[in-house]
């Protein structure tokens, strides 16, 4: 790109950086909350009378906030025990209470007893301890103590991890107490008092699915976890105008729809990145440089494979619907495009080769078609397809697999296991709130949007995510390499990758010791990530009973697939159930031993971090830039009933997404895209470590240079 | 402040004793003229000889070589049925007498208890919910202790009264001719070196709580009790009464008075104290009206104090304190008639007269 295009670019960057400004006024109307977002109508409150209500509950929320913090005044809770000869004890076992069994112990759960007075109801601490690793835990008392005439009350509580809170950089985890047993006084009578076994739902995983997913009972009381308040705002409080939006073009729809074009609704959502480029240089977002950038820098920030032959040639591929269920109302077929790289140039692209459909008639799903720069008004066709392509990789490899579902196996065994451990302090903050927009995901988006949007169906794009899990593995990952000076990407992600290095040292240095002493919570957790990985990328496949295309066609998957996800499969050395899983495991002691696990579970956690903040919010924030213009690209294009099929002019409305698939792709895009809340640098809830922050803010104008407000790269991947 | 407490804690033990002997007065021994645990039983008598070497302490009581009559009675705690899973039992009195006698002694299977104190006690009670042979559900999940008693006491397959070992678990004073302050515990065992029967092994698996006779139960509801009678009629029984001794000292630690934890045998070894044999069976009427009581010991042998219902020696103060129950049943048998003889019939696991 020249200096005037860069100018220019840039320009349109700060334009289209769209912030809401929408105030919180009393009978403006509201959202029901995160929970009953949907494609389709989502719950907006307008009757003035659910809003006094609204008003009324959020009063009466206030209120009980303020009697908690009362109550915690007057009624405190002293942790200093008393007593010296403790005769009795009350015993127990903690474990997880699957579905289906009851078989997976709680290790190093806090279980206090406390008990209250008569009269003046203060409370008292009888006794403390930890459960071990099979979750027995005994915590020894003085049965006078209890006994009391004063006593009015006693109940055990099990403690759970929540928040971490940093007092400048001292870190400390939040405990909250996840289950109460009320005991009864009298059945206290000395030697052992046995509460047996407590089944905890916690963390579970689903068993209704082969991935690692947590589990959310319909029974809110259970939820995992909850996003926390200010998060909830602040997305509700954007959502609302293109809400209304999407409202207003599905009503339009449902009406007459006749009177609404693509325009009509692309007019009504703010204006994106393309769209404003296009403005001040007509014809350049359609153009091979631009293309080539995007490709490189953009939301796809794809992996520039050399020619083996040829010197200067790169390819990109993206991998099409092939085996995996799909409709037949849009094109996905396998492509390949060539690019030419001169040094510190942007890629340009030579040749774009499809295999698969292209159009309503041949189905062979072995057709190929190549398409190159002397093609006129076909290489345009051909690259906004490939762009749709991409972009359906890019949401669906990487974004939804790569960073939400990889992040999630790491939230779920972390969560499960860490209490004491003193990586809880850099985990837990990066790891929360993933399971919970999964899940609301899964309704939504995979369940939802995508398979009305795009060539897969739900079951398809599950079974592609459970195949493309199986390259994502902490060990061995390496950022993109930098292929020359205007990859901006790779470089910011190196960058971002070295910083985090550094990091993880300083604090896997400063803590050490209690890293080492909680050992066993490692090996819990590098268990359940093992055990719940899923199979190495295709290895459950019969590749010798196949005929050759298809042969051929999975060993150009599994190449690419690999150097694109940074995945080396000597390291996924684990079998469980009789299948090679994808994660290396961090350590196979539950006690340390080997200096070489403390640097596996350094890598595991710089990995699952770096997926969590860097890598999502990447291609999260870059959505509206490449998914934000209908005919520039989209989830899926229409094959149409024309011989030409998908290689036609945008000016063609019969291969562009319909109506209602376009006003909920940009409400999708745009929403997705800003999520004004949770950043590192920003540390709304005080969770992340303040040398962390410094390091990035020292870098701030590096990152800047390379199109990374690091002010802007979420600490959580929550949306 | 502290006396206030101490006398707060001792009438409240007062008060569990009177209100426990009480309730199975009122509501079991007179209007069931039941015992409250052991009513299935047969009672013996024959003669005892204390031991002509002594390892223990003198005692004025347990003078060397004397010799005393005794009455004994073997019973199965708590059902009328021998062959389900029973705590067995055997009472002595140094006496030919229903009651009046200078000693006895009441011991049960295991060598550790089911409870601990009167508080402990209280909750056993309570917690029993007996239904067709199913019992102590709660109390066996909440109390590990209590539990793991019960599965070391309990002899199923006992194939005699006789090759048993019993034991008293409670320490009681022992006041020797020198005046120094020690505890005693006592124990019953086989005059013959024979294999204790009826021993459990994998007891971790199988549910406590499940008295009833097995499924295919060959043994009928009164066989230990015809094989104790066809015993003695063929050549009488000997047994071993033998006693561990520890001397007091200030500072002991309250453990030692529980009976949920055995004296170390290596530091406090059983001792002979005396050896018995049994030549007569008492028949059911006269073994039914047999009462044992700790209130029969002489003081330098007797109950050693308790302070609350906390206080291990606090199970021994129940027992001392529950006469009532023994008198309302003697007295109920005496106005209403003897009870009946528990039938040899088909009609198992039950725990009350009359089926
Ligand atoms: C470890 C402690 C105990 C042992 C070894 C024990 C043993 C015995 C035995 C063997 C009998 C049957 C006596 C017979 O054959 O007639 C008996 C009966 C009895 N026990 Fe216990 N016992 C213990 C604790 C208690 C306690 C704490 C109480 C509470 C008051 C108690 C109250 C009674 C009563 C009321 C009878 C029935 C007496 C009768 O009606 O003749 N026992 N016990
Ligand atoms: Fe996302």
């Amino acid at each position: 790109m020249d200096e005037k295009t860069t100018e220019i670019y840039k320009a349109c960057l700060k334009e289209t950086e769209i912030k809401y400004g929408y105030g919180d006024g009393f009978f403006k109307p509201r959202l029901a909350g995160i929970n009953h977002l949907e494609v389709g109508h989502s719950k907006i409150i307008s009757n003035p009378v659910t809003i006094l209500l609204e008003a009324i509950f959020s009063f009466y929320k206030n209120l009980r906030r303020r009697v908690q913090k009362l109550n915690a005044l007057l009624f405190p809770r002293r942790h200093h025990i008393y007593a010296k000869v403790k005769d009795s004890y009350v015993t127990g076992r903690l474990m997880h209470l699957d579905r289906a069994e009851m078989n997976v112990p709680i290790h190093n759960a806090e279980v206090e007893l406390w008990a209250r007075t008569k009269f003046t109801f203060q409370w008292k601490k009888l006794g403390v301890t930890v459960s071990d690793n099979e979750g027995n835990f005994e915590i020894r008392y003085t049965l006078r103590e209890a006994r009391n005439f004063f006593i009015r009350s006693i109940q055990l509580e099990i403690y759970q991890p929540t928040d971490v809170k940093y007092n400048g950089d001292r870190p400390s985890t939040t405990y909250r107490v996840y289950h109460c047993e009320k005991i009864n006084k009298s059945d206290l009578i000395g030697l052992g008092y046995s509460v047996n076994t407590i089944a905890l739902p916690l963390w579970e995983y689903r068993t209704d699915i082969d991935l690692p997913r947590a589990y959310f009972p319909e029974n809110l009381r259970f939820t995992p976890e909850v996003y926390v308040q200010g998060r909830e705002d602040a997305l509700i409080q954007q959502l609302i105008p293109i809400e209304l939006t999407k409202q207003k073009h599905l009503f339009q729809i449902k009406k007459e729809p006749g009177m609404l074009t693509l325009e009509d609704i692309q007019k009504d959502y703010p204006e994106n990145l393309t769209l404003a480029m296009e403005k001040k240089l007509p014809g350049y977002t359609r153009g091979d440089e631009w293309f080539g950038f995007r490709m490189m820098n953009g939301m796809n920030k794809a992996s520039f494979m050399p020619d083996k032959d040829k010197k200067g040639i790169y390819h990109v591929k993206f991998f099409g619907a092939g085996d995996y269920e799909h409709n037949n109302e849009y094109a996905f077929p396998d492509t390949d495009i060539e690019f030419e790289i001169h040094k510190d140039k942007t890629p340009l692209p030579v040749a774009i080769t499809f295999t698969g459909p292209l159009n309503a008639l041949n189905k062979d799903p072995f057709q190929t078609r190549t398409f190159t720069r002397n093609d006129g008004e076909d290489w345009l066709a051909a690259k906004r397809l490939a762009r749709v392509c991409g972009a359906v990789c890019a949401e669906v490899d990487e974004h939804y697999t790569g960073t939400h579902v990889n992040t999630e196996q790491f939230a779920i065994a972390a969560f499960r296991n860490f209490r004491k451990n003193p990586v809880t302090w850099i985990l837990f903050p990066h790891l929360k709130e993933v399971s919970l927009i999964n899940a609301g995901a899964d309704k939504t988006i995979i369940g939802g949007y995508l398979p009305t949007a795009t060539a897969l169906t739900t079951k398809g794009l599950v079974n592609r995510c459970r195949d493309i899990l199986g390259v994502h593995n902490w060990k061995g990952w390496q950022p993109m390499e930098v292929i020359n000076e205007t990859h901006t990407y790779a470089k910011a992600e190196n960058l971002f990758w070295n910083l985090l290095g550094d990091f993880m040292d300083f604090f896997f240095e400063k803590y050490e010791k209690d890293i080492k002493t909680f050992w066993n919570e490692v090996y819990f957790f590098s268990e359940d990530l093992v055990n719940h990985s899923v199979p190495v990328f295709l290895s459950e496949l019969h590749v010798e009973k196949m005929n050759a295309s298809k042969k051929e066609r999975y060993e150009r998957l599994k190449e690419y697939t690999h150097f694109q996800f940074g995945y080396h499969p000597e390291h996924s050395a684990e079998i469980v159930h009789g299948k090679s899983v994808a994660m290396s495991s961090i350590t196979k002691s539950k006690t340390f031993t080997r200096d070489e696990d403390f640097n596996n579970l350094k890598d595991a956690c710089r990995y699952a971090i770096m997926m969590a903040t860097f890598s999502h919010t990447w291609i999260n924030e870059h959505q509206y830039d490449d998914l934000g213009e209908i005919l520039y690209s989209c989830g899926g294009l229409r094959f149409g009933e024309k011989e030409s099929g998908v290689i036609g002019p945008e000016s063609d409305p019969h291969i562009a997404p319909d109506l209602t698939r376009s006003t909920q792709m940009l409400w999708f895009t745009n929403f997705l895209s800003r999520t004004e809340y949770g950043f590192i640098t920003r540390n709304e809830e005080n969770d992340i470590h303040p040398y962390f922050i410094e390091l990035l803010l020292k870098h701030k104008d590096e990152f800047m240079e390379l199109g990374v407000d690091i002010e802007s790269i979420e600490s959580r991947t929550n949306i | 402040m502290l006396w206030f407490g101490a006398v707060i804690d001792k009438l409240v033990l007062w008060w569990y004793a009177r209100l426990f002997s009480f309730l199975i007065a009122v509501f079991l021994s007179f209007p069931k003229r039941q015992r409250m645990s052991h009513n299935n039983g047969i009672g013996g008598e024959g003669w005892l000889k204390i031991t002509e070497e002594p390892e223990f302490p003198e005692h004025d009581f347990f003078e060397k070589g004397a010799v005393f009559p005794v009455r004994i009675r073997h019973a199965s705690a708590t059902f009328l049925d021998d062959a389900m899973n029973c705590i067995r039992s055997i009472s002595i009195k140094f006496a030919h007498n229903r009651y009046k006698s200078p000693f006895d002694l009441e011991m049960n299977t295991g060598e550790t208890s089911l409870f601990w104190s009167a508080a402990s006690f209280m909750q056993f009670a309570k917690k029993r919910n007996e239904k067709w042979g199913v019992e102590y559900v709660e109390y066996n999940r909440h109390y590990p202790e209590g539990l793991e008693g019960a599965k070391k006491a309990v002899r199923r397959h006992a194939t005699s009264f006789y090759n048993l070992h019993y034991y008293a678990k409670t320490p009681f004073l022992f006041m020797g001719k020198d005046k120094i302050k020690r505890y005693a515990k006592y124990r019953i065992i086989p005059l013959e070196d024979v294999k204790e029967s009826g021993l459990e092994y994998n007891i971790s698996d199988w549910d406590m709580s499940n008295q009833r006779v097995l499924p295919h139960e060959k043994r009928g509801r009164n066989f230990l009790k015809y094989e104790y009678e066809d015993r003695i009629k063929r050549h009488g029984a000997s047994y071993r009464l033998q006693i561990q001794v520890r001397t007091a000292s200030d500072d002991e630690d309250p453990e030692i008075f529980n009976n949920m934890v055995p004296w170390n045998e290596q530091i406090y070894p059983w001792m002979e104290l005396a050896t018995f044999h049994i030549d007569k069976v008492l028949d059911w009427k006269e073994s039914t009206l047999s009462v044992f009581s700790l209130n029969n010991m002489p003081k330098s042998l007797g109950v050693l104090p308790a302070k609350s219902i906390f206080d291990y020696n606090s199970l021994n103060y129940m027992r001392k304190h529950s006469e009532l129950a023994r008198k309302a049943r003697i007295l109920s048998l005496k106005i209403f008639g003897m009870v009946p003889p528990i039938p040899d019939n088909d009609n198992r696991n039950y725990s009350e007269w009359g089926a």
